[in-house]
């Protein structure tokens, strides 16, 4: 079986008067199982030339549906002016903002497209979805 | 101002994912000035709706903050989702398995709330950002 461990910290010695030190791990599993994710797009790097909007960066269509993948977005860039807006499904529900930087760690169900719109031309992200198929 | 370091790691090892092994490392540094701390609450509701766990209300902040949510449930099973209901029909952006977290911006504009596909599922959340 694959394992595939994913581990988020937190930490700060200056958010608040007490030091933040917070540790999350997590085994990435198929859905409702403890059988390990086993597929990967693998680390995809995407420059884009022109500013997007609406841009569909990861497709429904590629994955099963009611599964548990997971996906990693990071803004390659380091402005902290440009950003790229991260959406969800046809109706781009909008997530947030990756700026110069910034990275995103969510879970994945295969049923709705994760698009992109950019602020400005020449901005570049990387992805890697990690999934199972049915 | 105070600054948050967000830092994350993926691996597998040799033979598991991949033929070869999986070492992602990334961190960001934010720039923050508030911060919900790391709330806990068990979850009643199993729908949307006024019962369900406010985990962030729009507008608190006044820009894009960064959200940080943990399903402390130990069965894979025991999912969490996260809805967005400032959005016409209350559309779910997150499903989270049990054990599962997740990381991510919010623009701040709208209210995310929680519900368990069973009752009493415990969610752990917190907040940081750079207004309030």
């Amino acid at each position: 079986m694959a394992t595939t461990t994913a581990t988020l910290t937190l930490s700060s010695a200056d958010l608040s008067s007490q030091a933040l030190s917070i540790t999350a791990t997590q085994t990435l599993y198929k859905a409702g199982t403890t059988t390990g994710l086993d597929q990967t797009t693998g680390l995809n790097k995407v420059i884009y030339a022109a500013a997007q909007s609406n841009a569909t960066l990861i497709s429904a269509g590629d994955y099963e549906d009611n599964t548990a993948g997971k996906v990693y977005i990071k803004n390659v860039g380091s402005s902290s002016k440009d950003y790229f807006t991260i959406e969800l499904g046809g109706s781009n529900i909008v997530i947030g903002r990756l700026y110069g930087g910034d990275f995103m760690f969510i879970p994945y169900e295969g049923e709705q497209d994760i698009d992109i719109t950019s602020t400005t031309t020449s901005m570049e992200l990387e992805y890697i979805v990690i999934f199972q198929a049915a | 101002m105070a600054t948050v370091t967000a830092a994350i790691t993926l691996t597998s090892a040799v033979g598991d994912l991949l033929t070869d092994a999986l070492a992602l490392s990334d961190s960001t540094a934010v720039t923050a000035l508030h911060t919900s701390g790391l709330a806990r609450t068990k979850i009643s509701a199993t729908a949307a709706g006024a019962s369900a766990s406010t985990i962030y209300t729009a507008d608190d902040y006044a820009a894009p903050c960064y959200m940080y949510v943990k399903n402390t449930q130990t069965t894979s099973s025991h999912y969490i989702y996260i809805y967005n209901d400032t959005t016409s029909g209350d559309p779910v952006e997150f499903k989270l398995a049990g054990g599962d977290w997740a990381f991510f911006p919010t623009n701040a504009d709208k209210t995310l709330r929680a519900y368990g596909s069973s009752a009493n599922h415990v969610i752990e959340w917190m907040v940081f950002g750079t207004e309030n």
